[in-house]
């Protein structure tokens, strides 16, 4: 099992190495610099800056130095935002999304999985079918009008929750509304996921050897369908995972909410070239990061599968 | 006579004749047993006929012109009445809240209102030094009507110092210090000009069912041509992504070895990218004219769409690829590409359809996602996501701009995914359970 761990984490270089180099020459193949304005900045002004900034070197050389200023982590100034490093803004914004994104997360699969277990238990009856109707919605309804729309009506007509901002302004309550349009999705899939892997494992033999035994129905449900029907939604956690970070560039913007994402699109209209490296670099280590825990938690759940 | 026929017909063990059942059938029968999937495919349909004959519609005189701006008829809610009505019963209703507020200020006397340039709220402002802005008469005012348009230059005047420059000598401006009546008379003119030109001009019969935004174009043919071009670049990517994700599955399916083995990690590699961002990259870094162009829109998408495809198409081929039937093709000295395309293709058919199925409203999601973002369909062009996105701007006073647009895209994904279910189901029933 270490073994696999560590072979596992070994693996993540390579990606990263992928990523990293992907976005520089991605980024620096495109047309126009950052410091390409409406109005032309002076000849020797454009210089001076291309020096402060490294950009007059060759190619190569200038991606060596990104490289290694990355293994520092050193994400450089921005290019916009004179005042701020990109590990700044990052360091005030990550908190934040982290908290987001967690609750998201949690939020989604206690609730996910509670609908999935009422559905399967009552299989095609009403909570069956009421289950898998509020799931489809889920799955359908994209996170960009979901939270427009809650806005509209939970926060502009009924007043009852604040329309956006974060918890250092609203307390808890600014919350409620990102944390239901960020989950949405993922708590409709996990709902599917866990009804259909109940269903299976409610077929399965040694379910039924469980209620040979004489035990009560709630032990069966808890001590012998979950454990194993869970497997399927841990193995969805990284995807799952993957998306919330994503959906929380729309989200951030929608609700006005101080994180990583809303800077990141704001950089990539503003061509602001460290910041959307440092952005995905940061995000591409969240998402990695995230898939190493779930494969590892994994496999300390299903003993079946051996890492050879 | 048709017995000759029946000969060549299959024949059960009481001699009657059987008609073979296709997969295609058998399939088709089941689907349309399923009654979300079958009002699904019904509502898919007539979402694609609709969107393909817009233009054939807009020429009929059927919808209007989803770029022709109508500044008379800016944001009217939905209805069917025709937009001359709206806009009288808005103005008379604005001419009715005007009144009541200069009414209510007659009588107060002590405090002075103002509107905000808009007009939507009236706040009043607690006169500090006891001071009167005496009413004005109508007449007097009506004449400055025209530059009361615009009340946003007396919106930062202070009342004191309105009130100093009434004492300044400009006696004849007096007239239009107080906003609230300029405004009012204003509207009145307006409301009789428009009155008068209401059985000449045809843009007053006009009836917007979806109502209108900002600028006064219809939304309901905005939301038809946003459909159009998000269904279409759905469409083009779902087949692009779909194209490519089976030749790739299929040729690392069927030579394995050492060639599966490199491509099946770099699907494994592709699948780790945190792929909406770097399509977020590439629609940055493309820049506002090349974003014009669907083709890169599609591009972008579908470079990372084809994954979950390839990986299906490869299972399959692989499990398909040692059968007997196979083995009898290629005795018979058939080529790797006709076995291929002949005989291993068609048979996961079935499974590629499910999955398209599944993809569009994924692609059609993540379109929106970067028009929303203001990263994919750039103006006049309109995608069900620019229009969400110009929706929450305009929804706290006109929130059928979010909702009608909202509402058509979200049925269209809901009805995707109806469709998607009910074609798993009926083209691989095994797999019923499973999500």
């Amino acid at each position: 099992m270490s073994r696999y761990i560590i072979r596992r984490v070994l693996s993540l270089i390579p990606t990263l190495f992928v990523i990293v180099t992907l976005s520089f020459f991605l980024i620096r193949l495109a047309p126009g610099g950052p410091f390409a304005r409406e109005k032309d900045v002076p000849e020797i002004i454009l210089q001076n800056l291309m020096k402060r900034y490294h950009m007059d070197e060759p190619l190569g050389k200038q991606y060596l130095r990104y490289l290694g200023d990355v293994l520092r982590w050193d994400l450089g100034p921005s290019y916009r935002y004179r005042d701020l490093t990109v590990n700044e803004m990052i360091d005030q914004g990550f908190p934040v999304s982290m908290e987001l994104g967690a609750i998201s997360l949690v939020v989604a699969v206690i609730f996910g999985v509670l609908v999935g277990i009422i559905a399967a238990l009552k299989q095609n009856r009403w909570p069956d079918y009421l289950a898998e109707s509020i799931a489809v919605v889920g799955i359908s309804v994209p996170l960009f009008v979901l939270g427009p729309v809650l806005q509209l009506f939970v926060g502009l007509q009924w007043k009852i929750l604040p329309m956006g901002q974060w918890t250092s302004v609203h307390g808890w309550k600014a919350l409620i509304l990102p944390t239901i349009t960020l989950s949405a999705p993922y708590f409709a899939y996990i709902a599917r996921l866990s009804r259909a892997s109940i269903l299976e494992v409610l077929r399965s033999d040694y379910i039924r050897t469980a209620r040979a035994k004489g035990l009560k129905e709630s032990v069966v449900v808890r001590r012998h369908v979950l454990k194993g029907a869970m497997l399927p939604v841990v193995s969805y956690l990284g995807p799952a995972f993957s998306g919330i970070v994503t959906g929380s560039t729309v989200v951030e913007s929608v609700f006005l909410i101080p994180g990583i994402g809303r800077p990141f699109v704001q950089a990539a209209i503003n061509r602001d070239y460290t910041l959307i490296m440092g952005e995905v670099i940061v995000f591409s280590l969240i998402l990695v990061l995230a898939n190493l825990v779930v494969d590892i938690v994994y496999g300390f759940l299903d003993p079946r599968i051996s890492y050879k | 006579m048709n017995n000759k026929k029946k000969k060549d017909q299959a024949v059960n063990e009481f001699n009657q004749v059987m008609k073979p059942i296709s997969l295609w059938a058998d399939a088709w029968k089941r689907l349309r047993k399923n009654k979300m999937a079958f009002v699904s495919l019904i509502i898919v349909g007539l979402y694609t006929i609709i969107s393909l004959g817009a233009p054939l519609l807009t020429q009929a005189g059927i919808i209007y012109d989803y770029k022709e701006q109508n500044i008379n008829n800016a944001t009217l809610p939905p209805s069917f009445r025709p937009a001359g009505d709206l806009v009288i019963a808005k103005m008379e209703s604005r001419i009715s809240q005007l009144e009541e507020a200069v009414k209510e200020k007659e009588q107060t006397q002590q405090d002075s209102g103002y509107s905000a340039s808009s007009g939507f709220d009236f706040g009043t402002v607690p006169e500090t030094e006891g001071g009167e802005v005496s009413p004005q008469e109508n007449g007097e005012a009506a004449q400055d009507a025209e530059i009361g348009t615009t009340t946003t230059d007396s919106d930062y005047i202070d009342p004191n110092v309105t009130f100093s420059l009434d004492f300044g000598g400009h006696g004849i401006d007096t007239a239009s210090a107080d906003p609230l009546v300029r405004e009012l008379n204003f509207q009145k003119e307006n409301l009789e000009k428009i009155k008068s030109e209401m059985d000449t001009d045809p843009s007053y019969k006009k009836v917007y069912i979806f109502g209108t935004d900002d600028l006064g174009r219809d939304l309901l043919s905005r939301t038809i041509y946003g459909g159009r071009i998000s269904i279409m670049i759905g469409l083009v990517g779902t087949l692009t992504a779909a194209l490519v994700g089976i030749l790739f599955g299929a040729i690392a399916g069927y030579m394995g070895g050492w060639l599966d083995n490199v491509m099946m990690r770099f699907v494994d590699i592709m699948y780790g990218l945190p792929y909406m961002l770097i399509v977020i990259i590439i629609m940055a870094f493309v820049g506002e004219k090349a974003r014009g162009n669907f083709a890169i829109l599609f591009v972008a998408i579908a470079l990372v769409s084809w994954l979950t495809i390839a990986r299906v198409v490869r299972g399959q081929i692989i499990s398909l690829k040692n059968s007997e039937f196979v083995e009898a093709a290629r005795s018979m000295g058939a080529s790797t590409w006709r076995i291929i395309t002949k005989h291993l293709l068609p048979n996961t058919l079935g499974i590629i359809i499910v999955y398209s199925t599944m993809l569009m409203p994924s692609f059609i999601m993540n379109e929106s996602f970067l028009s929303f973002l203001g990263l994919g369909v750039s103006a006049p062009e309109a995608s069900w996501g620019t229009l969400v996105s110009e929706g929450v701007k305009a929804m706290e006073f006109s929130s059928w701009q979010l909702l009608a647009p909202s509402i058509a895209m979200t049925l269209f994904l809901f009805c995707m995914n109806f469709l998607g279910d009910g074609l798993r189901d009926a083209l691989d029933p095994q797999s019923k359970n499973r999500t």
